[in-house]
């Protein structure tokens, strides 16, 4: 009975370890493409910021800055393992940013470029909510898989 | 938990470090008061720079005295552009420019953004925070042109001021 079990159960977490694995080269990919572009371009970038109209200039610059490093360097995480859940919260809790902001832009109707691929960036609008909804399950599995796991 | 944010922390101030390092030349020239009213590298567009009410309102005047070579670029929509506008200026709306490609080469509305006759451009949108003027100068200076000035408070401070207007039908 046990080894009837077993081998399904293990099966079910392989795939499941698969998942998580691709899951996580998804996520930390688009996140370190995206963060290197505007690494490229902070000034581009500092003005997609300004462009929200959200933040004053100063704070977009400082962003524009900062940010693309805090994306690549979550991403990266995420795919070698190193700090894999505090990866997956902080890109989580990006995403739930980017998709506040560009809601917030359509509510208010500001046309935009998104900004979030650098030059190759298209326009804010409900699309790119879904994608980002898209990468947050994504991340979200991967920041509650563990603790799932330790419970069995 | 404490590792989670432990974590977090590491990945920040990392990033801090990493972003001051590689973009130390930039913040050193933003500390020095560059970028304050646009994010235009003024290496890279030589040719733009920003201008308040007053030097607007001067080069309109010149304008109207007969100076050749000055033309305002409106860069806001159509509806806006027709329900009021500097006097003489030209609507190139900065969507239709981006719709029709012409940030590349060889497109349907390339000729329109040739000014034979003008040297110094002035190109303005709604004023605030809008940032079309900018995107448009940018795509000017890219095709060539070295005097371009962005009249950064727009059509809302030329209006409020009670300046001359102008309506399309």
């Amino acid at each position: 009975m046990e080894r009837g079990r077993s081998p399904g159960g293990e099966i079910a977490m392989i795939r499941h370890r698969w998942l998580l694995l691709l899951f996580r080269v998804i996520v930390g990919g688009v996140f370190i493409w995206a963060g290197a572009l505007k690494i490229a371009d902070p000034l581009g970038f500092a003005q997609s910021i300004k462009n929200y109209q959200v933040v004053p200039p100063g704070l977009a610059f400082l962003i524009a800055v900062v940010l693309p490093w805090v994306e690549v360097l979550s991403g990266a995480f995420l795919i070698i393992g190193v700090f894999k859940r505090s990866s997956a919260l902080l890109i989580s809790l990006l995403l739930i940013g980017f998709i506040g902001l560009v809601a917030l832009a359509l509510v208010r109707g500001i046309d935009t470029s998104c900004g979030c691929f650098g030059s190759f960036s298209r326009r804010a609008d409900l699309s790119l909510i879904l994608t980002d909804a898209v990468l947050l399950v994504f991340a979200l599995c991967v920041f509650f898989a563990r603790p799932l796991r330790r419970n069995h | 938990m404490k590792r989670l944010f432990c974590g977090i922390l590491v990945i920040v101030v990392l990033s801090i470090v990493l972003a001051a390092a590689f973009n130390f030349p930039l913040l050193r020239r933003f500390a020095a008061g560059e970028f304050r009213e646009g994010f235009i590298d003024r290496r890279e567009y030589a040719g733009i720079r920003f201008i308040t009410l007053a030097e607007t309102e001067d080069l309109f005047a010149q304008r109207t005295q007969g100076a050749e070579g000055l033309l305002f670029i409106d860069s806001r929509g159509d509806d806006d552009f027709a329900a009021g506008h500097i006097p003489g200026a030209l609507s190139i709306p900065l969507g239709r420019v981006k719709r029709s490609g012409n940030t590349d080469t060889g497109t349907e509305l390339t000729g329109t953004l040739e000014f034979p006759d003008a040297q110094t451009l002035i190109v303005y949108c709604e004023g605030g925070d809008c940032q079309t003027s900018i995107a448009l100068a940018k795509i000017i200076h890219d095709k060539g042109y070295m005097d371009i000035r962005i009249f950064i408070g727009g059509w809302a401070e030329w209006s409020a001021a009670g300046l001359p207007e102008e309506r399309s039908r």
